[in-house]
């Protein structure tokens, strides 16, 4: 696997949704952010984060997923993935996604809104 | 195994399953789902939304509100209304097009694929699922039986039972006794009488602090004990007597008429006395003869029942493995069982199974700890993968922040149940 940097935009809009732990700083392949997903397969994906999350944008408590650029949404869950970013709920849930299966999530959760 | 997207691409003939589509001019699939709590209501909504009308779905229901056990003890803590965990069905007759009846189902025929409900109604069906909660084991309590629920209320269907625990508790007289007989493994919802416990005694330490709160428990140990214990010993000093198996906690019987409980040969006198009895299928599954003992057995890969494959079985109710009976199991192993329902009878793609589950728990204001763990299919159950819970000594901060997430999370459940 390359060991490229996460790309700053991205990783900007990481540290602004939450907290990091103190791991060594992750790496992201650049061909991550290239897979295309299948949204129809997010679709189904999507009913593991809606327990908590909100298909209808509001948060309260737990944020918002929807609407997001595919890269970001896919940088935060590798993120996750990497147990870099701190929280148990979602370094569990992130951690037995597949890359091809969060660009799926990512390809759905971009157009609800 | 293992699913993962080369797995059910590469056998992609095999896991689309052969496809039960009516012909034109006979109608459409017809789904029955019986009971519309967290496993029922995800079902019928997820099957109808997600087929665009393609198949009919009828969510059987008795009650018209639908007062959810998961946060009834944040009500009994004066945290949440009633009408904060009380819920309708209208949004998903107006909005996914089910057919919502307010009935009981009384009857089920496997061999005709009908069921008959308490009004005099039948429902044909090409699809069953029973998501039918939970009842009590008679006898599982010596001396209590459902005629004593209102001296002595198990509250563990929430609704008006919670109502009257909750009055019960604020009429206590100054220093009185409230105890807990606690039911053993497995039941809904591992941590919610020691949640409950915890809430009992956030509203006694203001209203009636030398009150005093007994626990007999036939378990050695419960779900969260070391957070649990750590926070009784932080907020409830010297309030919480918890009497587990080793003390004879399993060794109980009651008389609702003098309001006393006995453990293991002691008897005392109680002003509150919550009984939370063995539990078991709800009665449907039961009556459906799909339960072997007091659970309905089902695959791992689509909650369908091992007595009938037209039959799915969710929640409390069903014997699947490893994930504990609650609201959030229920949800999760619906939208598995909506998929393989939906693929069944109108030949859409079946995804592999994804469950996952969560409870958070209060302890107190402002402390909130939580448990979690994913789940995979296997040939043999569901089988867990991965988990995690809160550490005892965990920051104020971080306790805070795990309350407000549940609050979150049941928003976004109810969202999801009821649309």
């Amino acid at each position: 696997m390359c060991r490229a940097g996460f790309a700053l935009t991205a990783l900007a809009a990481v540290l602004a949704g939450g907290s990091v732990t103190g791991n060594e700083a992750p790496s992201l392949d650049p061909a991550i952010l290239t897979i295309e997903g299948d949204a129809e397969w997010g679709e189904y994906l999507a009913g593991e984060c809606l327990t908590c999350h909100r298909a209808d944008g509001l948060a309260e408590g737990i944020p918002r997923i929807t609407g997001w650029e595919p890269d970001d949404f896919v940088t935060a869950m590798h993120a996750y993935k990497q147990n870099w970013r701190s929280h148990p709920i979602m370094q569990m849930v992130a951690g037995r996604l597949s890359d091809e299966e969060i660009a799926a999530l990512a390809a759905y959760f971009k157009d609800l809104e | 195994m293992t699913w993962n997207r080369r797995t059910f691409l590469g056998t992609g003939a095999a896991v689309v399953a052969a496809p039960h589509v009516l012909a034109e001019g006979q109608g459409k699939s017809r789904v029955v789902v019986i009971g519309g709590g967290a496993g029922g209501a995800t079902a019928a909504r997820y099957i109808a939304k997600d087929s665009e009308g393609g198949i009919d779905v009828t969510l059987v229901e008795p009650t018209r509100t639908y007062f959810s056990c998961f946060f009834s003890n944040l009500y009994l803590g004066g945290f949440k209304t009633i009408d904060d965990i009380g819920h309708t069905y209208g949004a998903l007759a107006a909005a996914h097009g089910i057919n919502v009846v307010h009935d009981w189902a009384v009857e089920v025929d496997r061999a005709g694929k009908i069921v008959t409900l308490a009004g005099g109604g039948v429902l044909e069906y090409d699809k069953l699922i029973l998501s039918p909660g939970i009842d009590f084991v008679d006898g599982a309590v010596g001396g209590w039986d459902i005629s004593a629920q209102n001296r002595m209320p198990h509250a563990y269907k929430a609704g008006s039972q919670t109502e009257l625990l909750k009055a019960q508790i604020a009429a206590m007289p100054e220093g009185g006794t409230y105890a807990m007989v606690a039911p053993p493994n497995p039941y809904r919802c591992p941590p919610g009488p020691y949640e409950r416990i915890s809430m009992v005694a956030h509203v006694l330490k203001a209203s009636n602090p030398t009150a005093k709160i007994i626990v007999a428990d036939p378990k050695p140990k419960f779900s969260k004990m070391a957070l649990f214990e750590e926070g009784w010993a932080n907020h409830y000093p010297g309030m919480i007597d918890w009497i587990g198996e080793e003390f004879g906690g399993g060794n109980v019987s009651v008389d609702p008429d003098a309001m006393t409980l006995t453990i293991d040969g002691d008897e005392t006198a109680v002003d509150v006395c919550n009984v939370i009895p063995a539990m078991k299928a709800g009665r449907i599954a039961e009556v459906a003869g799909v339960t072997d003992g007091n659970w309905a057995p089902v695959n791992a890969a689509d909650m369908s029942s091992k007595a009938d494959p037209d039959v799915h079985v969710l929640g409390d109710a069903s014997q699947q493995g490893d994930m504990p009976k609650s609201a959030f199991s229920a949800n999760s192993q619906a939208k598995a069982c909506a998929n393989a329902v939906r693929g069944a009878l109108t030949g859409s793609k079946v995804f592999p199974p994804r469950y996952s589950n969560t409870c958070w728990s209060l302890i107190a204001a402002g402390d909130g700890v939580k448990v979690g763990a994913t789940y995979e299919a296997t040939e043999e159950k569901i089988a867990r993968v991965d988990g995690f819970i809160s550490q005892p000594g965990e920051s104020t901060e971080l306790r805070q922040a795990t309350y407000e997430e549940s609050e979150g999370w049941y928003a976004g459940i109810i969202a999801d149940m009821f649309g």
